[in-house]
């Protein structure tokens, strides 16, 4: 046995105290919260990035690196990590009547553009020239009227309860004012948090800090850098573990156990995240013509084995209630009921298929990279009630066109019994989507598709939100009865970081995230 | 020597027109078009299909394909690879860096493996049956045999991740200079490079090998030469000869054929923007680079052939 000297001792009693300063010492300073200001923070994101920018464009809001557009812009509404709605730059949006087609806005004052220019309403009305004409959310806005140096006036189409959450949509950015839609933004320059230094088209984006940025004391990073690597998950994650990037977005749910093992690895779900659309086609001869067979198919899911087998669990996935709406959205109506494969066979049974049925193929593709397995469990629990659900994975190529069949329905190549891919949005666009016009609806029509459309359109010009609330749960129910497509399950968007990295919250839109409040410890 | 060389070059010349008119129709049965995979599905949903029509319409995208095959083989002919279909932007300007930087890469691994697996290759060779030849059969048979994305993978996990001395994929920009760009790129580079010396030190070792076996080589030793004068003066000629082609077949194959490995260490070359050019169906951007890569493999398989014809005067009678 090794005898204890008078020295060890001292030398381990001197390592145990400075163990225990720096310890303590460090727990005090990471307790205490106080962002300190300063650093560099490299991320990479691994969404896919549609926008085709290039050197003539990568500073455009519309083209550079997707989602990323709050690092140096701003807008006017921002939805938070709730999906409430918020003020961002506007300090007052109000209708000017209760037929809600018409919205004043008052814009925040002393707000500078990256080239220390005041921001007017000028510049809003001009930026919004291009968003009308090519951001999806604005086309119904159909002209804006300056009425003041920081107050201006939007003109619907129709009325709008939602319209504050257009205004919120990551294109709908502004920029210096320019006369001609067509070159706005190319300069790069905004409002936000951070000036864009280097634009690498698709591939790489550096920004610095604001120095005038209207948050006061943010952002308080010096230095931002994006890599984009969509489609290359394991080069942004071998980039982490090599110290090269502090975070990585929009993480491949099937790493998540893995990753979270891994030293010095935060995983950071957000509250919800995109869901799958199960598309049930009524064309002639579709067995989804029969509501109670869609209705079958619904109760026998296994909604919990989804999330718990293909998710890991609800930190990190959410039951749909077969509507669009977002599982943690305010106006989410859960489904009532549970799983019910008794129900499912009864129901079966009623429609003539009492020794179960054998439904058409399900074609699907790996649009995102765990949808093998989601529809395999689906497969699998619908088993117990006696339906057989074939299944095929088709290339993301063409996927649309071959899901979406032919406009020309004499032809006979009508649209497929597919899944598609949507994100959580405010409740009126989730909602509009159910619309009998719409594929994800399978073209749903009658007259309870007529009621839910009927209840839509009230919902838009009720200004209210508590009787918008009554009225969405009401919609929801009518999807619950109805079954004209099924959205059994979502995703939590993930993010990996560093421990070191705080304020960096997660967010259902992975669009919405900002960096203003993050900083290194 | 004349007409053999001109004979070439009109095969060349058919060969290109051949290419350009394959790659016209290979990009004509890609399913779904720009536009579509620009809008996300939500884009997809809202946007009413009469609108989306008029997109299309505005985008050229409805032309009958005739008339978009005469503007591409007239494009081609005035070096006009014509503009990205969604921003609008010159198809040259898009695929300017990434040529360079795949050239880079390319120039690169050559300039390390040529000399490398040339010294290989003669040695084992010289010492045929040997430990040495053994070692460097064997050597070469598995660099070439494993894939390369193995290879990166786990020279990623070796170098970057358990022990940190090397990035692990290039963060580097696209337009950065040549040498910060190689900085960046030490794992690509040796990933490509274990390939390639595998397969160009077999090439020379069966070449020499063969040529060391040659008459000439015999009557050579007769007369008292050195052998080292042999093996570089008389035999290696005769060896690299037969493996030109291969070799410059080779080296066009490594500008536009290292799509994995660009793909692993997110290298900004050419084979990265094909990628992205058909996952985005910006068809004009597919198209030059599939043109880009045809005219390269065309051009050095001439060059190749010259030299032969300058090299070996019995090829001139063909």
């Amino acid at each position: 046995m090794t005898e204890l000297t008078r020295r060890s001792a001292l030398l381990g009693a001197t390592t145990l105290l400075a163990a225990l300063d720096s310890a303590l010492l460090g727990t005090a300073s990471a307790q205490s919260g106080q962002p300190k200001r300063g650093g560099t923070l490299v991320y990479a994101q691994c969404s896919g990035n549609r926008r085709g920018g290039d050197a003539s464009n990568a500073k455009h809001p519309y083209y550079m690196i997707d989602l990323i557009t709050r690092s140096a812009y701003n807008t006017l509404t921002w939805v938070d990590e709730g999906l409430n709605i918020v003020n961002e730059l506007a300090t007052k949006l109000a209708p000017t009547d209760d037929k809600l087609n018409v919205w004043e806005v008052t814009v925040r004052e002393g707000v500078k553009f990256h080239d220390g220019r005041e921001v007017t309403a000028k510049d809003w009305a001009s930026s919004f020239e291009l968003h009308r004409r090519r951001n999806f959310a604005s086309q119904q806005i159909k002209s804006t009227e300056v009425t003041g140096t920081h107050s201006l006036r939007f003109f619907l189409d129709a009325g709008n309860s939602e319209f504050p959450f257009v205004l919120a949509e990551y294109d709908n950015v502004v920029m210096p004012a320019n006369e001609d839609f067509q070159k706005i933004g190319l300069t790069g320059i905004g409002t936000g948090p951070f000036k864009i230094v280097e634009a690498d088209p698709q591939r790489r984006m550096v920004f610095e800090r604001n120095e005038n940025y209207w948050r006061k004391d943010q952002p308080f990073l010096d230095r931002l850098e994006v890599i984009n690597r969509e489609g290359q998950m394991e080069s942004a994650i071998n980039g982490f573990r090599s110290r090269q990037f502090d975070a990585v977005l929009n993480i491949d749910p099937r790493l998540v156990r893995q990753l979270s093992n891994e030293p010095e690895t935060d995983v950071v779900p957000a509250s919800s995240g995109d869901q799958a659309v199960i598309i049930l086609p009524k064309h002639p001869g579709s067995p989804f013509l029969d509501k109670r067979i869609r209705q079958a198919l619904a109760f026998a899911i296994d909604r919990e084995a989804i999330v718990r087998i293909v998710y890991g669990g609800a930190k990190f996935g959410w039951m749909g209630n077969d509507s669009h709406m977002a599982g943690t959205d305010p106006m989410f109506a859960p489904r009532p009921v549970k799983r019910d494969v008794a129900k499912a066979k009864a129901l079966l049974a009623e429609a003539g298929h009492p020794n179960g049925i054998t439904l058409p193929t399900l074609y699907y593709a790996p649009q995102w990279p765990e949808m093998s397995r989601y529809f395999q469990v689906i497969q699998e629990t619908v088993k117990e009630a006696g339906i057989t659900l074939p299944i095929e994975e088709r290339p993301n190529d063409g996927y649309l066109k071959f899901r979406q069949g032919e406009a020309d329905v004499t032809k006979g190549n009508y649209h497929k019994f597919a899944y598609t891919a949507v994100g959580p949005r405010n409740p009126g666009i989730s909602l509009f989507r159910m619309r009998g016009a719409n594929n994800e609806s399978g073209y749903w029509s009658g007259p309870a598709h007529d009621r839910y459309m009927d209840l839509y359109r009230t919902a838009m010009v009720t200004a209210d939100a508590a009787k918008r609330k009554a009225i969405y749960a009401e919609m929801q129910q009518i999807c619950f009865d109805e079954a004209p497509a099924l959205l059994p399950a979502g995703r939590n968007n993930v993010l990996i970081k560093r421990p070191n990295i705080r304020g960096l919250n997660n967010h259902p839109q992975h669009w919405s995230i900002t960096w203003d409040g993050v900083w290194k410890a | 020597m004349l007409i053999a060389a001109l004979r070439r070059v009109l095969l060349s010349c058919i060969t290109l027109v051949m290419l350009t008119v394959f790659i016209f129709i290979a990009t004509e049965i890609m399913p779904g078009d720009a536009l579509d995979v620009s809008l996300s599905a939500d884009e997809i949903a809202m946007i009413p299909p009469e609108r989306l029509a008029k997109m299309k319409q505005d985008l050229g995208l409805d032309r009958p394909a005739p008339e978009r095959l005469l503007s591409f083989l007239g494009g081609v002919l005035t070096l006009d690879f014509g503009k990205t279909l969604i921003s609008k932007t010159p198809v040259t300007a898009i695929i300017g860096y990434p040529l360079r930087n795949s050239l880079i890469l390319a120039g690169a691994v050559l300039l390390l493996a040529i000399p490398l697996a040339l010294t290989i290759g003669i040695a084992a060779a010289v010492w045929q049956g040997r430990a040495i030849d053994n070692i460097a059969s064997t050597g070469a048979i598995i660099g070439y045999s494993i894939p390369e994305f193995v290879i990166g993978t786990v020279l990623v996990m070796i170098f970057a991740v358990a022990w940190p001395v090397f990035p692990a994929t290039i963060t580097a920009s696209t337009n950065d200079a040549a040498l910060t760009l190689l900085a960046a790129s030490p794992l690509a580079v040796v990933t490509v490079l274990i390939g390639s010396i595998a397969y160009l030190a077999r090439l020379l070792r069966t070449g020499m090998v063969d040529a060391l076996a040659k008459d000439f080589v015999e009557r050579l030793r007769l007369t008292g030469i050195p052998e080292w004068r042999i093996v570089f003066l008389h035999a290696l000629p005769a060896a690299i000869v037969p493996s030109l082609t291969a070799m410059a077949l080779y080296a066009a194959a490594l500008v536009s054929g290292i799509v994995v490995v660009e793909l692993v260490f997110a290298y900004p070359g050419l084979g990265q923007e094909l990628v992205r050019g058909v996952t985005r169906r910006e068809v004009h951007v597919v198209q030059a680079i599939a043109l880009c890569s045809a005219a390269l493999v065309v051009a050095l398989n001439f060059l190749a052939d010259m030299a032969i014809l300058a090299l070996d005067p019995r090829t001139r009678r063909a």
